[in-house]
Order: C-alpha cells, then sequence, then structure tokens
C-alpha cells in the first residue's frame, strides 16, 4: 500500500530560450543597464573602457529607476537599438 | 479532478515527508504529504477547479493556479476551511504595490507579516490574545507557513537561489496575527483600510522581525507612544531610515491606556507621524558617519503621512508590552489590503 503525492513545484517554464547570436563588438552599440545597486555604475565604467579597447563605438547606458522593480518599457525602447545590452542583476 | 503536478508514489508518510525534505521542498520542518485526496478536499472547499490561476507573481510572471496553493496548504499543516484566507493572501502578495519579486530575493530578508481581520477570524480559530505574535493557533501557523512554502516552491524563492537574505528573520517561517477585534473599541485594521465593516480580510506587509517594546509605568497615552518611538527611532538609525508603512502592534494593557484618554487609532497615527523623525546627522552616533552627507539637518520622518501607520490590536490581557514591526526598505513594498472572498 503507497500513498501518491503531489509536486508542489511549478512546472519548468514552457518556452524553451535559445542564445542570441554573437554580438561582433568591432563598431557596436552596447547598452549598458545600471540596476541601481551600490557598485554597478563603477562595474560598468570598467567595462566600458574595456568595451572600448574591443571597438565597441557607442554606449547607451541607463539607470532603472527602482531596483527591484521592472525596466519601465519607456527605457527598454531607449536600449532596444543597441547590439546587445549589458543587465546588472543583484549586489 | 485531474492535477497537472507530477505525482510520486511513496510507502507512506514518512517517507512522504523524506522526499520533500530531501529535495529542499519545505522550509525544513515535517509536511503533511499533499496526496491527491487532501489536495481535491482543499479545492473543493475554495470551490476552485485545479488549473484556475489565483494570481500571477508580476516580476517573473509565474502563475499561481489553485492546484499548488492548496498542496502548499496541505503540507503546511491547514485546515480547508483556512483555504479564503490563504487564497486571499496569494492575491495580496502579487499586487504590485508589494513588489514580491524584489522583497523576496532582498538582501534585505524580510517575510510577509499577514494580519487578518473579520469573522473568520474567529470562524477558523485564529489567536489574537496570548502569545500573539508566536505559537498559539494552528490557523495563524499554517496559514504564513503556507505563504513560505508558495515562495520557495512556486516561485523559487529558495535560500541561495532566488532567496538572496543575509540574514532572514524567525518570520520567513510564520508571521500571521488575527486582530484582537473582540478586545477593542478600535475600529478594525481592514475597515480603516476600506473594506467593509464585518467583511472579512487579510493586510500584508513585507515586514522585518517585531521590536518588542515595554511601558507599563504611565497612564498618559503620549509617554506611552514615546516608547513606541523610540523602537521606529532606533530603527531608522540602525537598520533602514526610509519612510514606509509601519506596524504598531498595542497589547491590552497599553490600549487600555488610550481607551481610558479616549484615544482613536487615528490620534495615534497623527502623534506617530509627528514625532517619529531622526535626523541624517543622527546617523553618526550610530557608527554611520560614512553616509551622513552633505546635509546632517535634513530631517527623516517615519511614516510619510499617518495612514503609514498600521495599528493592530493584538496580545494577551497583561503586560504592557507592544510591538514595532518595520517594512524592509521604506515604500518601496506597500501594505495591500485584500478582501476574503468567502463562497457561501
Amino acid at each position: 500500500m503507497t500513498i501518491r503525492v503531489l509536486d508542489p513545484r511549478v512546472d519548468p517554464d514552457l518556452e524553451p530560450l535559445a542564445l542570441a547570436p554573437a554580438v561582433v563588438l568591432d563598431g557596436a552599440t552596447i547598452g549598458l543597464l545600471d540596476n541601481a545597486k551600490i557598485g554597478t555604475a563603477h562595474f560598468y565604467n570598467h567595462l566600458e573602457a574595456l568595451l572600448r579597447k574591443h571597438g565597441v563605438r557607442e554606449f547607451i547606458r541607463r539607470r532603472k529607476p527602482d531596483t527591484s522593480r521592472p525596466v519601465p518599457p519607456e527605457m527598454l525602447a531607449e536600449l532596444a537599438v543597441a547590439d546587445a545590452i549589458v543587465s546588472g542583476i543583484g549586489d | 479532478m485531474d492535477f497537472a503536478s507530477t505525482k510520486y508514489d511513496v510507502a507512506d508518510a514518512f517517507a512522504a515527508n523524506e522526499l520533500y525534505q530531501d529535495n529542499g521542498w519545505t522550509d525544513g520542518l515535517p509536511i503533511v504529504p499533499p496526496t491527491d485526496a487532501l489536495v481535491r478536499t482543499f479545492l473543493e472547499a475554495a470551490r476552485m477547479a485545479p488549473g484556475a490561476v489565483v494570481a500571477a507573481e508580476p516580476v517573473r510572471r509565474r502563475r499561481i493556479t489553485a492546484e499548488k496553493v492548496a498542496i502548499a496548504a496541505v503540507m503546511a499543516g491547514c485546515r480547508p476551511d483556512y483555504m479564503p484566507v490563504v487564497l486571499a493572501v496569494i492575491r495580496a502578495l502579487c499586487d504590485t504595490g508589494y513588489g514580491l519579486h524584489g522583497v523576496s530575493a532582498s538582501t534585505g530578508g524580510s517575510a510577509p507579516f499577514i494580519v487578518v481581520n473579520g469573522p473568520i477570524r474567529n470562524a477558523i480559530g485564529m489567536n489574537a490574545t496570548h502569545n500573539a505574535l508566536a505559537n498559539a493557533s494552528r490557523a495563524n501557523a499554517t496559514i504564513g507557513r503556507t505563504t513560505r512554502l508558495i515562495i520557495l516552491n512556486v516561485l523559487h524563492g529558495v535560500p541561495g537561489g532566488l532567496d538572496r537574505s543575509t540574514l532572514g528573520h524567525p518570520g520567513k517561517f510564520t508571521y500571521c496575527v488575527a486582530e484582537d477585534e473582540d478586545g477593542s473599541p478600535w475600529t478594525p485594521l481592514s475597515v480603516e483600510r476600506g473594506v467593509p465593516a464585518g467583511a472579512s480580510a487579510v493586510t500584508v506587509l513585507a515586514a522585518m522581525a517585531p521590536h518588542q517594546v515595554l511601558n507599563e509605568w504611565t497612564t498618559d497615552p503620549r509617554e506611552i507612544l514615546d516608547t513606541y518611538v523610540g523602537a521606529i527611532r532606533a530603527n531608522m538609525l540602525t537598520y533602514s531610515i526610509w519612510a514606509g508603512n509601519y506596524v504598531m502592534i498595542i497589547g491590552r494593557q497599553n490600549r487600555d491606556v488610550f481607551t481610558a484618554a479616549r484615544w482613536s487609532k487615528q490620534d495615534i497615527r497623527e502623534y506617530v507621524h509627528e514625532r517619529a523623525w531622526v535626523q541624517r546627522g543622527d546617523w553618526a552616533s550610530v557608527g554611520k558617519s560614512a553616509v551622513v552627507g552633505k546635509d546632517p539637518d535634513r530631517v527623516h520622518t517615519a511614516l510619510r503621512t499617518p495612514d503609514d501607520l498600521l495599528v493592530v490590536s493584538a496580545g494577551g490581557p497583561a503586560g504592557g508590552f507592544g510591538a514595532i514591526i518595520p517594512p524592509w526598505l521604506g515604500a518601496k513594498s506597500l501594505a495591500i489590503t485584500t478582501r476574503i472572498e468567502e463562497k457561501p
């Protein structure tokens, strides 16, 4: 005699995610989305200098108004013209 | 009733608990095995189909189905008649103003603090008196625990995973009170927040641990409140200076002082709003000189307006005790009040 129990977790997200195509940095525009944490701007300054050495021509830097909430749609639209976006997560 | 969840066959309840413990599907405490028969009973009590979406967490857009809520409620040790309260709590937590994702992921380590008002408190045997903030009632204990199990399993709020809390606090196991409406002449919290009198409701707040205070040596309501205000100021300096929703739990003996002086909850809110503030320069007194900045005289109030203070009657009959329950991080997460839907 056994008992049958149910899994408490949600099933994995249904939409499979694929890797975006690799970005050619030479001449690229890169978005840097700051998650408004204390060290992010400092980190991005270094990242920006590093990426410039690899030929990145333009940066779009935006700072989220609130760490804990989603990016406002208008800010996302401004970033959308970039070839790739770096998004800060956590501390 | 057909369930979407994966099913596991285990030898007995002990083996079921081992399975959930080994997989990290519980908070470390034992669970009641969520068998399909029990889950069905809970859904029938709620009159909901398994696939009905109770709410969706707004950031990661995880849909929380009635089936998963019922599974968590069974596991936590609820009775089927607690389901309307649990469902209202989940809906409140998914309100965008609460910001469930941020508060659950934050290093700040808050817990959903739940206040239940209205007739359902007594109908399901909730406690509002002795040991009000701790163990005294199955309903208080298990309704609060259900929210933790849903955050853990449905939203993946796993410590070290999405839950990045540095310390957390014991309220993350369960943090649920009923207001002592029967022992107070005051307007219930839910009614103050717009729910019709006689209806049941929950109020949730992303909150830190309670800071207990004691003053039983005065009959002056102002002096009583100055003690609570002292705790708020200490929190502003040592934890977070930002204004938001604070909860003030007032025990019976302190309440009697206010009642004798004919002070309402609104009188209390206005007094606390006026008195609970610190100056930025005060940070230097607790080792935080580095963040005082160029304007040490700038005043920070604990509350944006008097309405930010949630005054709750709860506690045993004796002792001049009360508690301050601070917000997670100012007004970045707001208290949300949701009416409990009771189906006849």
